[in-house]
């Protein structure tokens, strides 16, 4: 199968820190791929990097045949590399709604003249791909809300929302779940799962290792800015590394502890 | 280019050992001492409560006229005094209306009279106490409210006290009174020190020297007291962490005071000794240059202020030295480089320094004010034109030219609305594209030929007729709009306001009052050639019975007017208009939704742009000549504060912000059945207003504020009136909870 997206090499440095440091990591077409690590393991950089919001300072990133080196980040996200962010970042004054039609339109020179005008920009095929992705997200009926009305856990999904409707081949979550219960994280996981009949491929950063370890295809484990691991969710399970630097017991405990302590994890990582 | 002419300059010195230029250096160190002594008041106010003080000049100035009103000797031509009298910072807001004119009165204690012909030291004191009182009153009444909310009302607060001091100082000393008599050296009539450095007829004025000393040991002093004292320590602590300074025993908002009393009084006593060389109320616009001195102490440091404001001012001042040799370009007015220094340097510490600087990106407490779409424009727009031509000649005369006036402001403010409330770029500096833009189109359609016979100038020109001399006038706004959005691609926030700020002083000085490039008249009343539409004369001067207030102006501006708010009420439905309020919610969330921040801010920057130039042009037909006093930068101000009441985010609000603007029609009204309803007057209820809005409305205006009170009004009108017996039950059951 062919790689959507490809890193070689790819290191971020914060003064003399690290952050990312010789990342290889290559995701496939239509595949389903976790990233886990600690707190400060560097994820969140790593989404960063490939999407342009940081500067890399060594190492290249190519995706769908594209070298992203040059490319700003709307650039990226219009080649249809769409990211969401740990800390929300929604457009508190606009409605959910609008949110995602902000990610739905592409425009030309002369989107003002239509919008002067007021001619309708393919606004059927817009509508569906909206009225999807807050199904997906499970935010329907919440359209004309304001995201700051919200709980936090909509709002993260919120930013999910707006990212699909954004039509990406591979989109990054950087923990959607944080701030859902158990119930609606596997509500999630399920519907994340179903992207992936409709082209999308699926990057997923979260502290939940029931979601991770469920969902993913093919998980990748971070530790001070490496990838220490990589393999099936069983591999992982049963990866001695593993289990030393990120899990501190028996995976397979882990997978089996109350949900409760979970999500208080992954709500401090959240913060 | 402009660098390339200081290079030179430098080069000039170094090899030449150029006499002229080193006077220019030494010369300059005067005014470079009041932006030092300014600017270290910059840094104090910032440090104690993070707040860009754009009123900090006016402050100065407010002390440099309450000094020289009480120094005024009797019998000289004060305002309705013998001088000895001091103006308490506020006005009568209730002027001598109607009924109570007879009544006597009086609301407000304003003038107090302290004693004829008080010696300086008691004027000093006097004076400086004023300075410390207005600090308190900024303090308590502005600032301090306005703590939590976002950046963007604290911008707007200051800039309301700018225009509120400015326009009271105004109502309560007249305009230019100025009693040229400072003090001890500080005296425009000491004897200058002839052949200064053995330059043959080479005169420093004596209190250069005393000036640049002051402010160095008045900056020593300063620094001194926030590095060793206790108090500067808990400055410098609650800066970083407001706990630091409660653990050091002062509340944050007690140090937040105190600040402000000490940055005022620096601001006083600048304004004292600078008296002597300046009209009291230039010092408003120093603050451009304060603030560039700021900047180069990177807004913290105090000594960094001080040598940035003694290097900006002979910097300034060798640059007009150098506008004398023969190699300067005649396109490059005197004044403009002037001007032009501090914005250079605003331009490069912040675009180089800029992330380094303490605040940086607009992300701050509290929300955006709102930016509902407006659903039904047409009717609006229907109702506006409807009354908007019963007001016009063809029914009643005398209400046409506030008619026009008041679509002039609509048209500016609708800009704002685009820039301002959709972008959320704070740019102040609108108002004077309007200016350029009328400017040009004079320019572009003038022939040589003299237009009326009461003008005074001829203005030479290609003679373009008038769609395209208008076209260009526009296009000449928006290249410059465009031009002062490309530093708004790296800033934002307050430093775009100060950055946009230093504009307006530049752009008056170097584009509209540059003779070589916008004619001879350009410095004084420019004439206006009789303009044409395809055959159709859009003038409101009727050229045959010499009348003002010609209909078809009248209608050609409501026609204007009207397809602008369909256009911006439109661009807000749109897609764009999504944009824009994306990019003014979340820059980075915009970016990685596929928007292009960069293109869509600069789209924003030339629209509105493009709107302001159709208000210069609308100001160009309407009056028989323009002067660039009506674009000063007060006026502009003033349009912001307007807009900002009225509601900064709706075309409503643009249109409720144009008839409260002066000139407009609720000051027209106001003037016509009550005296004292003066410019000055309006502006000073315009500042108010602006910072009430900032404080009660979070920035939201009076329109929007409206509209919410009629809608909540209207749901309990629902809520009480019973649909079925269920409701009926439900209302009764909820009101015998309560
Ligand atoms: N802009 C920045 N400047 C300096 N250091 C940074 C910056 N952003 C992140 N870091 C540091 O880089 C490291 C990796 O941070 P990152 O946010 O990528 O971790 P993470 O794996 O996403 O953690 P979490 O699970 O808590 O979200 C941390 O040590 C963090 O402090
Ligand atoms: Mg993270």
């Amino acid at each position: 199968m062919s790689k959507l997206l490809e890193t070689n090499g790819l290191t971020v440095t914060f003064g003399g820190l690290n952050a990312n440091d010789n990342v290889d990591i290559g995701i496939e077409k239509g595949s389903f791929v976790g990233l886990i690590g600690p707190n400060g393991a560097g994820k969140t950089t790593f989404i960063d990097a490939i999407t342009g919001f940081v500067p890399t300072s060594a190492g290249s990133v190519v995706f769908d045949g594209h070298d992203l080196s040059d490319l700003k980040p709307h650039q990226r996200a219009q080649l249809g590399l769409v990211r969401t962010f740990q800390s929300l970042e929604l457009f508190e004054d606009l409605s959910v709604k609008d949110n995602l039609l902000v990610a739905a339109h592409q425009t030309t020179w002369y989107t003002l003249a239509l919008d002067v005008f007021r001619i309708q920009q393919k606004s059927e095929e817009i509508e569906e791909r909206i009225d999807w992705a807050l199904e997906v997200a499970g935010l329907k009926g919440l359209e004309e809300e304001l995201p700051t009305d919200l709980p936090h856990g909509q709002r993260k999904l919120v930013g999910v929302a707006r990212a699909l409707a954004a039509q990406p081949n591979l989109v990054l979550l950087d923990e959607p779940a944080a701030g859902l219960d158990t119930a609606e994280s596997n509500a999630l996981g399920g519907h994340l799962r179903g992207l992936l009949d409709h082209d999308v491929t699926v990057f997923l950063i979260d502290h939940d290792m029931g979601l991770v370890l469920s969902v993913c295809d093919f998980i990748y484990v971070m530790d001070f800015g490496k990838i220490i691991a990589s393999g099936t969710p069983e591999e992982i399970r049963s990866n001695s590394e593993v289990i030393a630097a990120y899990l501190g017991e028996e995976a397979g405990e882990v997978q089996a502890r109350s949900a409760e302590e979970l999500r208080g994890m992954s709500d401090t990582a959240g913060e | 280019m402009l660098r390339d002419k200081f290079v030179i300059l430098v080069i000039c010195i170094t090899y030449r050992g150029d006499m002229e230029l080193i006077f220019g250096l030494f010369a300059g160190l005067a005014s470079g001492s009041v932006f030092a002594l300014l600017g270290a008041g910059l840094v104090i106010a910032y440090r104690g409560s993070g707040v860009i003080n754009f009123a900090h000049g006016s402050v100065a100035a407010y002390a440099a006229f309450t000094w020289d009103e009480l120094r005024d000797m009797p019998g000289e031509t004060g305002i309705g005094n013998e001088g000895g009298s001091i103006y308490l910072p506020w006005f009568d807001p209730i002027p001598e209306w109607g009924f109570l004119k007879a009544l006597h009165i009086n609301n407000l204690p304003v003038e107090i009279h302290i004693m004829t012909d008080p010696p300086a030291w008691l004027a000093m004191i006097i004076t400086l106490a004023m300075s410390a009182f207005i600090g308190l009153l900024m303090h308590f009444l502005v600032f301090r409210p306005l703590r939590n909310s976002p950046m963007l009302a604290k911008v707007v607060g200051s800039v309301g006290i700018m225009l509120y001091l400015q326009a009271v100082a105004l109502l309560n000393f007249g305009g230019s009174n100025r009693a040229d008599d400072g003090f001890w050296v500080f005296n425009s009539t000491s004897e200058p020190i002839e052949n200064f450095l053995g330059m043959d007829d080479k005169n420093l004025p004596r209190s250069t020297p005393y000036l640049a000393l002051a402010a160095i040991l008045i900056g020593a002093l300063a620094w001194a007291l926030y590095r060793y004292t206790r108090f500067g320590l808990a400055t410098r602590a609650a800066d970083e962490n407001e706990k630091g300074a409660t653990l050091l025993g002062y509340s944050p908002q007690f140090l937040a005071g105190l600040n402000w009393v000490i940055s005022s009084v620096l601001a006083g006593l600048a304004g004292v000794i600078f008296l002597h060389k300046t009209m009291p109320n230039q010092l408003n616009l120093y603050v451009v240059s304060a603030l560039a001195a700021a900047l180069v102490g990177g807004l913290t440091s105090i000594p960094g202020a001080i040598v940035g404001g003694l290097g900006l001012g002979a910097f300034a001042s060798m640059g007009v030295s150098a506008t004398s040799y023969s190699w300067w370009p005649e396109w490059l007015p005197v004044d403009g480089v002037r001007a032009f220094a501090p914005v250079l340097v605003v331009i490069l510490v912040l675009y180089f320094r800029g992330h380094k600087l303490p605040i940086r990106g607009t992300v701050g407490l509290g929300r955006q004010p709102r930016a509902p779409a407006t659903k039904h424009p047409m009717i609006g727009v229907g109702v506006g034109v409807f009354i908007a031509l019963l007001m016009s000649n063809i029914f009643i005369s005398k209400w046409e030219s506030t008619l026009t006036m008041t679509l002039v402001a609509i048209l500016a403010m609708l800009s704002l609305v685009v820039l301002l409330g959709f972008l959320g770029q704070i740019s102040l500096v609108q108002w004077t594209l309007a200016g350029v833009s009328s400017f040009v189109l004079i320019r572009l359609a003038s022939d040589g030929l003299k237009v009326r016979p009461m003008d005074f100038f001829v203005v030479w020109g290609p003679g373009l007729p008038d769609p395209l001399a208008a076209l260009g006038g526009v296009v000449a706004a928006v290249i410059l709009g465009l031009l002062i959005g490309i530093p708004a691609l790296r800033i934002r926030g307050v430093q775009l306001a100060v950055v946009t700020l230093a504009a307006i002083v530049a752009i008056e000085d170097l584009v509209m009052r540059n003779r070589p490039l916008m004619g001879t008249a350009a410095h004084t009343m420019n004439p206006t050639p009789k303009p044409e539409w395809f055959g159709q004369y859009v003038g409101a001067l009727d050229e045959q019975s010499n009348q003002t207030d010609y209909w078809k102006y009248t209608v050609f501006s409501i026609i204007v007017v009207a397809l602008a708010g369909i256009f911006v009420v439109n661009l807000r439905r749109g897609v764009i208009g999504r944009r824009f309020l994306a990019i003014r919610s979340n820059e980075r969330a915009a970016a990685a939704a596929g928007v292009n921040v960069a293109r869509t801010k600069m789209l924003g920057f030339g629209v509105s742009s493009f709107l302001a130039g159709l208000a210069g042009m609308l100001i160009a037909y309407k009056m028989p000549m323009v002067t660039s006093e009506f674009f000063s930068p007060f006026v502009g101000l003033a349009m912001i504060a307007f807009v900002y009441l009225g509601g900064i985010t709706t075309v409503w609000g643009a249109v409720l912000g144009g008839m409260l603007v002066g000139g407009g029609l609720f000051s027209e009204f106001g003037g016509l059945h009550f005296e004292g309803i003066t410019q000055a007057y309006i502006n000073a209820v315009g500042g108010i207003g602006l910072i009430a809005n900032a404080i009660l409305t979070s920035g939201e205006g009076i329109s929007l504020t409206l509209t919410n009170q009629a809608k909540a009004l209207i749901a309990t009108m629902r809520g009480t009136t019973p649909k079925t017996d269920e409701q009926e039950e439900l209302v009764v059951a909820e009101e015998a909870n309560v």
